[in-house]
């Protein structure tokens, strides 16, 4: 197709209409061949949440069915005014922060060890992969028996105490909290760095050897620069996967000990109060924020998504 | 280059210690799984369970319903979400990668954002939607949620691997003859295949993984999935945690998850970068 | 690419089909009802369902759909599908606190006529009032439960009737164990505290969600829950703990007092170390708060109820009543260690041998201090819950403000 395009084009200025005819033919085949894919991500996401921004300004409880009303921005004045909404957003600010740059400067190092290992490559690789591909409440259950009083192996190691009970507050949960988060992605911010990595050419390295550069220095004066982008990427999705945490805390604590999220929050008030309407505010004020990291990432940091976008 | 034994020792413990990391929670459940339940307290050992197995609990979660009901829907549901997934991003990645729209870069940032959008958001809505439609608690319930949130990630792996096929290959076969049929089966599906297979496996470990709209989309198991029945399993007393079932259920859940991630893994490895997002 | 399209098409079709596959159960024969209920791990509702499927004859066939061990996740799964107007719900295994909140919500039937009457006949006052709402009856009373003061015999004294926390927490300290109580975040916890403030006096929340204790009868609720907390009464993981772990800790041989309901005592006959651990166990009611006022032990129990969408009304009214019957609720009491609600099954000799404790069990109950009956149950149970946890940050001086506002927003729907 696409030669027979070029020929005509090159033989003389060909007649427009069979040309734009060809084009049009392309244009209709590949709107058809998205067109199932988009209409779906549309429709699941885009209507939903324009539903729940419906529900947002209403008076709606389950439980009271009879007193449904349309109350306007209430619910988000009693949401954005009550502590336990901004008491939550900090939680979550804060696993997601402590998690992040530990995913970050672990998963460094464990690329560096795939990108330089002089042997056993495969078997790193295999193994980094089991905790991506564990279900995330395996590993919030493992985590949690692990740290229990009464049947756990954490209390007979070495300088920790026999009746620790870190899942009894607050500090000892969000630990094990974010322990679980950073033992299970980090393996995947590894590959993308390492992904990262093998993109810095060798040549530079051996150049700045020669110039008498260390490793530490050729580490934070080459590398890390020419890594940029792809750890900002690497920061941009681990965060707001981070943000919208929800698996890890319902298994470990149901969001108590001062360790709840703004996802928790939205779930408790929606699922187990049925209040739609208050808990479709806090929903779609969690989409918001959502909106506002993506923003301030691409905006702010200057993260390219041009390579997702296809434009690389 | 030859390395010397001091650095052989030193990358070897490296190696070591990236492996224990990754196995300490797996091995963990493993050594549980097989704790009788009158040993839970006493016995804390870490290998206790691996040296001295006991497979009681198997044998609970494997009798009766509660558990290969929803092992059933897991497998089901993922496979089925796979399925209708990488079929609709197959078109949608054949047309990125191929031929030349406006509206390309449109598309794509739309998965993007699709990608990022917070679950939590639309449960609410879903479940009063789906309960006014009667989806609730049915398997296209989790199919359909599952199907849309897979397919960023889907046409992202699926686009990239699209665009290393060389499709000058099927004109030649054209020209040597073959239909246009002819020349898509046994030239381009040969060369899509891997891909195709990567996205399959990406999508289905991530349908398999979800718990959020497992556990707020359904209420029997109907549909409930192995995450969510995890979190609601029934324990033997009124009372009791049920720690041994939970941890030989999720060992069961886990341990085809790992086989399959270790015989695939240059493969998902791949995948995952090629498209460089997230998993 | 119409191809694509069919195929999506079929797939579709496929998995709606599959899924109406797994749900069915109408068409004509024998009525299903589907029972949903925790899973009792004695047996007693397994024989209980089929003592009546027995007695049913043909006309219904009960089936025993088992629920989760936890108060919170059996309330989750039921108002999910109540709420989703789920026709398969046909009886409801109701915890008392419920009955408010599923009778407001329209989400269970009210009994009326002949089947209220038989509901009502013969009951203990406590679970009596677990069933009425507004006036009306929503469930047959089944079995009911209550929290004893268990004691090492072998270790302590006798507290008596009139035992007060603080002599308890006194005398564990001198002894350097624990006392075992629930102290997680969930229902438990406001089971403990509510016996804690209608212990000192007066019930803790009206029907509107307002606080109508006293300041004073909270605070000295707040200052025994500290005291426990920050002294050596406190047992390892209290802010973790449920029913279970409260057994496992007493069983352990770490405490000397354990506040539990009474299926602890079957489980005790099962420990081997010390020999005769069930021998060592004594039993005393549920300790006072204050020492001029009688204690008010925990209420609770399930009630039979019958969901609002159910298919077979009449067969499952019927059903629901064969369930309650005292043959069952004395099965229940040997085989489960659950107390029964009708007075009269207190004299049934296999209770009375499954329950050496009878006595002080019916005296418990009769007096207990039921937990608020409000449509808002649910609301109002999470603001206690998170006022009092973890236990050991419990301040008396600021309780009753902190108390008092998140009530008042649970009250109005809103965030606390």
């Amino acid at each position: 197709m696409e030669a027979a395009t070029t020929e005509a084009t090159r033989v003389a200025p060909a007649p427009p209409p069979k040309v734009t005819e060809r084009a049009r033919e392309e244009r209709k085949l590949a709107w058809m061949l998205c067109a199932p894919a988009v209409i779906t991500m549309l429709l699941v996401t885009g209507f939903p949440i324009a539903y729940a921004v419906y529900l947002s300004l209403q008076k709606y409880d389950l439980r009271f069915p009879d007193q449904k009303e349309f109350v306007g921005l209430s619910n988000y004045v009693d949401a954005l005014g009550s502590s336990t909404w901004w008491g939550d957003v900090w939680n979550t600010s804060l696993i997601t922060i402590v998690s992040v740059s530990l995913e970050l400067a672990l998963g460094m190092a464990i690329a560096l060890v795939m990108h330089r290992a002089i042997f056993g490559r495969g078997p790193v690789r295999a193994a980094i992969l089991i905790p991506y591909g564990i279900v995330t409440v395996v590993a919030a259950f493992a985590w949690r028996y692990a740290f229990d009083p009464a049947s756990g192996f954490v209390q007979g190691l070495p300088l920790i105490s026999d009746t620790a009970a870190p899942l009894t507050e607050r500090g000892g949960s969000l630990i094990v909290i974010i322990l679980t988060e950073v033992w299970k992605t980090t393996p995947f911010i590894a590959l993308l760095l390492l992904a990262g990595l093998a993109l810095v050419p060798d040549e530079l390295h051996e150049a700045a050897k020669v110039d008498g550069a260390n490793a530490m220095q050729r580490f934070f004066r080459i590398t890390l620069p020419l890594m940029r982008p792809a750890i900002l990427v690497a920061l941009l999705f681990r965060t707001l996967d981070a943000f919208r945490l929800f698996d890890t805390v319902f298994i470990q604590t149901q969001g108590a000990n001062g360790t709840e999220t703004v996802s928790i929050l939205s779930y408790n008030v929606l699922i187990n109060r049925v209040n739609l309407g208050l808990g479709s505010a806090v929903s779609v004020l969690i989409f918001i924020c959502v909106l506002l990291i993506a923003f301030f990432f691409v905006k702010v940091l200057g993260t390219s998504t041009a390579q997702q976008r296809g434009e690389v | 280059m030859t390395h010397t034994p001091r650095e052989r020792a030193a990358w070897s413990l490296a190696i070591f210690m990236v492996l224990v990391y990754a196995l300490v929670p797996v091995m963990w459940m493993i050594s549980l799984s097989l704790k009788p339940a009158d040993k839970l307290s006493t016995e804390r050992g870490f290998f206790y369970g691996i040296f001295h197995p006991d497979f009681d609990n198997y044998d609970t979660i494997f009798s009766g319903n509660v558990f290969t009901k929803p092992l059933v829907n897991s497998i089901g549901i993922a496979a089925i979400a796979t399925f209708i997934a990488i079929l609709l991003a197959s078109m949608a990645a054949y047309a990125l990668s191929r031929l030349d729209f406006p509206g390309k870069t449109l598309i794509l940032s739309g998965a993007l954002a699709v990608a990022m959008f917070p679950p939590i958001s639309i449960v609410g809505s879903l479940f009063n939607i789906w309960r006014n439609i009667g989806l609730y608690d049915t398997w296209p319930g989790l199919i359909i949620p599952y199907m849309t949130f897979t397919l960023p990630l889907a046409i992202y792996t699926l686009s990239a691997f699209f665009r290393e096929i060389p499709w000058e290959l099927e004109q030649a076969a054209q020209v040597d003859g073959a239909t246009p049929f002819q020349a898509f089966r046994k030239v381009i599906v040969p060369l899509a295949a891997p891909g195709v297979f990567t996205a399959s496996i990406l999508v289905f470990i991530f349908a398999w993984n979800d718990f959020i709209f497992a556990n707020t989309l359904t209420s029997t198991d109907n549909a409930r999935t192995v995450p969510a029945a995890l979190a609601f399993f029934t324990g033997e007393s009124q009372f009791e945690q049920p720690i041994g079932a939970i941890s030989a259920a999720a060992v069961v859940v886990t341990v085809p998850i790992i086989i399959m991630v270790l015989i695939f893994q240059r493969r998902i490895v791949a995948g995952l970068t090629a498209g460089a997002v997230k998993g | 690419m119409r191809v694509g399209r069919v195929v999506v098409f079929g797939a579709v079709l496929a998995a709606t089909a599959l899924a109406g596959c797994g749900s069915g159960g109408g068409g004509g024969g024998t009525p299903t009802l589907n029972w949903y209920v925790f899973k009792e791990p004695g047996g007693a509702y397994d024989q209980a369902v089929a003592n009546c499927n027995k007695q049913a004859g043909g006309r219904y066939k009960i089936v025993y759909q088992a629920l989760p061990t936890d108060a919170n996740q059996q309330r989750e799964l039921l108002v999910r599908r109540l709420a989703a107007k789920d026709s398969s719900v046909d009886l409801v295994g109701a915890d008392v606190i419920w009955t408010a909140e599923f009778a407001q919500a329209g989400w269970i039937k009210p009994w009326t006529g002949a089947n209220r009457a038989a509901a009502v006949k013969d009951r203990l006052v406590g679970p009596l009032k677990t069933v009425q709402y507004r006036g009306g009856v929503w469930a047959a009373p089944f079995t009911s439960n209550t929290q004893l003061l268990w004691y090492r015999k072998d270790l302590v004294p006798n507290p008596g009737e009139n035992a007060t926390w603080d002599q308890i927490i006194d005398t564990a300290i001198k002894k350097g164990k624990s006392i075992e109580v629930q102290g997680n975040q969930y229902e438990g916890l406001t089971v403990w505290i509510n016996a804690l403030v209608e212990g000192a006096g007066t019930p803790m929340v009206s029907q509107t969600g307002k606080v109508t204790a006293s300041d004073k009868a909270i605070e000295d609720a707040a200052r025994i829950v500290r005291r426990l907390a920050t002294t050596k009464a406190a047992p390892a993981g209290l802010g973790t703990n449920k029913e279970d772990e409260a057994r496992l800790g007493f069983e352990s041989g770490r405490s000397v007092y354990q506040l539990n309901y009474t299926f602890i005592y079957p489980s005790a006959a099962e420990v081997t170390t010390p020999k005769d651990f069930q021998k060592r166990i004594g039993w005393a009611r549920y300790p006072r708060t204050v020492a001029d006022k009688p204690s008010r032990p925990p209420l609770g129990g399930i009630n039979v109820a019958v969901g609002n969408y159910t298919k077979h009304e009449d067969v499952a009214f019927r059903a629901a009543l064969c369930l309650s019957q005292p043959k069952n609720q004395a099965i229940a009491s040997e085989k489960g260690g659950l107390p029964p609600t009708s007075e009269a099954v207190y004299n049934d000799a296999k209770v009375k041998k499954a329950f050496p404790f009878a006595d002080e069990l019916r005296r418990s109950i009769e007096e207990a201090g039921p937990r608020p009956v409000t449509p808002a149950y649910s609301d109002i149970s999470l603001a206690i819950q998170k006022t009092f946890h973890p236990e050991s940050e419990v301040q008396p001086s600021d309780v009753v403000s902190k108390l008092q506002d998140r009530l008042d927003k649970a009250a109005e729907g809103k965030i606390f």
